[in-house]
């Protein structure tokens, strides 16, 4: 075979890059100079990074995972005619076109992410070849905005940043709005902890974002465009500003698109770190130059917003699915889905799973079946425990209830919230009081101090949850966590005041038990809470090799090295960082 | 720290970036990051130029840098170090790289989060969205994931070895 005619295709989204992809991609140069590389972004199968497809001249697509600049020369050889094929690392080809990893993306409806990981993103006319930029040409030639709208009525969708408001109804209201100029800003603030589908969609596929925007922009009458995008997503900024620049040169974006009379065009502002500002009044403000703090509604955006204009603002997922939409028909969307809640959702799975990465299912589905039979099960091999949903805002779904559909109502009904889709996974090593303390944390540094209850009430249920984790608690101080928790959704502006304390009513609901451990018996069943266990080495299984002691940062312990069960841990200086539990070789330390 | 990290402003690279980027109030923003990608935080003399010579007022470059956690008020050392503390982070083992690059780097005051020698700084930042393969850091611009203590110090190892750079604890 004439590896001329081989193409391989590199993911190289934040994540590949995470797993090394940049290395593999020069063990390709390196080991075959003439072929061309491609990259890509990311497919959403994080758990097999850094990944590789190579194309060959017959047309056969083979995909292989987990490669490393250590397995690139086998891989060559075999697409050269030697040697064996990697069958340990194949995802999928010709030959193999069921293999359990492949049913990751098999067992996936993609809408949203149809594109991410088979196109390159910084090339517009591989956005061309996949039906890209039709759906606005269709529309200003043939639709009116109000024909668009009702195109989104019917397709059912509602917002997927988090709260799921219907988006026509917000729509309708900017299109009623008068104003001399409008907005339409694209909210890629992905603050939530554990959730990453705006990153790989900004990152892998921005042309589809853009034409999201303009599908929008041209529904409610919008001249001005903003694609709010985190500081911490560089690569995501770059990629957008290399789309926005190709969209102007195709006369897609800018003035008069297509001859049509619509002009629209798009800024990009980066975010500077905080997390308020996925709310869109405080986000709002942010553009605008100030600290990025919530206004009161109403004067609603869609009336009264960014600079005192009409404002619509969506989510990066939501104006990813509209393309799709207009070319599919809104009937075809709400094809999918359930009564309550229409079409797909992507969610962005992590933790304790086999294999993470980004999933798209229909609304409907099962979230054991999310994570049976897309995320291949638990990761340690123990029971899982339960799930996060929906970062800081969200809560934590236990085992049991792992038979809920992902819809709207019901994810509610548990206390917990869809959210922006993240899904982190837990078995037993997570502690529930950790992660409570964990969140309140976080929701307490990210309150922006206008209303009080948000400001000092989330660091009272802080200070509250630290007193457990240390456990130095008393069973009344459950009652006060209850009672804040009511005070703080009660008598809070925005959002993040409204749903910080979700954690931690949905863990003391499911998981009082971890709770009563830390107060009665001073005791983390999970064995994370640091002021509450100890490590020791068990001098059976100590080797004498000296790592522990290496890697202490405290000099806490000591012994002599090569003398088997000679290493103790002086337990007055251990500070229970759990480095030489990690180091261990011969699982030597107990931690209880 | 010492006073080697203070950055030196120049008037006309800032009036250059007013000029650019725009002198209104939505420009307060662009700017601070322009400035901190520069000096690696924002030296006073910068924001004071600002004020001088924009309609930003003083009240709004002080409110929006002390209320967005990418900016920085105290210099920073030749490279940073990103540890990601998001969720999937967080539950495998984020505050052990914290720990071992701390040890490494022989920060020993909670209070600091430069090297001596003013080499790194080390942040905690939230999360930069590659859960699947957490815990994850970032040094410089590299991303590394799947980490765990002992690794975490070898790829910050390797990269002062690439950047001449001298390790406290190596």
């Amino acid at each position: 075979m004439d590896a001329n005619n081989l193409n391989v295709i590199v993911g190289e989204g934040t994540c590949g890059i995470a797993a090394g992809s940049k290395e593999v991609i020069e063990a390709f140069q390196k080991y075959a100079p003439e072929i061309n590389i491609k990259s890509v972004g990311c497919v959403g199968m994080c758990h097999q990074e850094v990944i590789a497809e190579i194309n060959d001249n017959n047309g056969n697509r083979y995909i292989y995972g987990q490669v490393t600049k250590k397995t690139v020369p086998q891989i060559i050889k075999f697409h050269k005619g030697e040697g064996e094929p990697l069958d340990e690392n194949l995802i999928y080809s010709p030959e193999k076109q069921d293999s359990h990893k492949w049913q990751y993306l098999g067992h996936q409806t993609r809408i949203a992410l149809r594109n991410v990981g088979n196109l390159d993103p910084t090339s517009i006319s591989d956005y061309e070849k996949r039906d890209g930029y039709k759906a606005i040409k269709k529309i200003v030639a043939e639709m009116t905005p109000d024909q668009v709208i009702e195109e989104i009525r019917i397709s059912g969708i509602r917002g997927r940043g988090g709260a799921g408001f219907p988006t026509h109804v917000k729509w309708d209201f900017a299109r009623k709005s008068e104003g001399d100029v409008k907005y339409l800003i694209c909210n890629g603030d992905e603050g939530d902890p554990g959730a990453f589908m705006d990153r790989s969609l900004l990152e892998g596929d921005p042309h589809n974002v853009i034409e999201g925007m303009l599908i929008a922009a041209y529904a409610i009458g919008a001249t001005k465009g903003y694609a709010y995008v985190r500081a911490e997503y560089p690569l995501a900024v770059k990629n957008f500003g290399k789309a926005i620049e190709d969209a102007h040169a195709l006369g897609v974006l800018g003035e008069n698109i297509q001859g049509s009379g619509f002009s629209f065009d798009i800024k990009i502002k980066e975010g500077a770190g905080a997390f308020v500002c996925g709310e869109e009044t405080a986000l709002i403000a942010s553009i605008e130059g100030d600290r990025g703090m919530p206004r009161c509604k109403p004067p609603f955006p869609a009336v009264k917003g960014l600079f005192g204009k009409p404002t619509i603002i969506n989510n990066v997922e939501t104006l990813a699915n509209l393309p799709w939409i207009i070319n599919n028909g809104g009937k075809a969307y709400a094809a999918y889905g359930t009564e309550d809640s229409k079409g797909t959702k992507v969610f962005a799975l992590a933790g304790a799973i086999k294999k993470g990465g980004l999933v798209e299912v229909p609304m409907g589905t099962k979230i054991r079946d999310v994570l049976e039979d897309i995320g291949g099960g638990s990761s340690s091999g123990k029971p899982f425990k339960a799930v996060q949903l929906g970062g800081p805002s969200g809560g934590c779904i236990p085992e049991s209830l792992f038979d809920t559909t992902i819809e709207y109502a019901s994810i509610n009904a548990t206390g917990a919230i869809m959210g922006s889709g993240g899904m982190i996974v837990m078995d037993g090593s997570t502690c529930m009081v950790d992660l409570a303390k964990y969140f309140l944390s976080f929701t307490q540094l990210e309150s922006c101090g206008k209303c009080t209850f948000c400001r000092i009430g989330t660091l009272r249920m802080r200070e509250l949850l630290t007193k457990i984790c240390d456990g130095e608690a008393e069973m009344s101080d459950l009652d006060t966590l209850d009672e804040l928790a009511e005070q703080i959704t009660k008598s809070s502006l925005c959002g993040l005041g409204q749903t910080a304390p979700n954690p931690v009513v949905t863990t003391l609901r499911y998981f009082r038990g971890e709770y009563e451990a830390h107060i009665k018996d001073k005791s983390c069943p999970a064995a994370v809470c640091k002021s509450l266990i100890t490590h020791t080495i068990v001098p059976a299984d100590c080797t004498g090799c000296s790592l522990c002691e290496i890697q202490c940062p405290v000099g806490a312990i000591t012994g002599e090295k090569k003398v088997k069960g000679s290493y103790a841990i002086i337990q007055a200086k251990c500070i229970n960082c759990g480095m030489c539990f990690e180091v261990c070789n011969s699982k030597a330390i107990q931690v209880k | 720290m010492s006073q080697a990290l203070e950055a030196k402003v120049e008037p006309e690279t800032v009036l250059e970036w007013i000029k650019r980027i725009g002198s209104d109030s939505s420009s307060t923003v662009p700017l601070l990051q322009a400035v901190q990608s520069e000096y690696g935080y924002l030296p006073r003399a910068a924001m004071d130029l600002i004020v001088k010579n924009s309609d930003i007022t003083g009240r709004q470059v002080y409110g929006v840098a002390t209320f967005y956690s990418q900016f920085r008020l105290k210099p920073v050392g030749r490279h940073i170090i990103k540890i990601c503390h998001g969720t999937a982070c967080h539950v495998s083992g984020a505050d052990r790289l914290n720990t071992s690059l701390r040890h490494l780097l022989n920060i020993d005051d909670e209070e600091q989060d430069t090297a001596e020698n003013g080499s790194y700084t080390i942040e905690q930042v939230a999360c930069i969205g590659c859960c699947s393969q957490a815990p994850v850091m970032v040094i410089s611009d590299e991303v590394s994931g799947n980490l765990t203590g002992a690794n975490a110090q070898r790829a910050l190892k390797k990269h002062a070895k690439k950047s001449e750079e001298v390790v406290a604890n190596l």
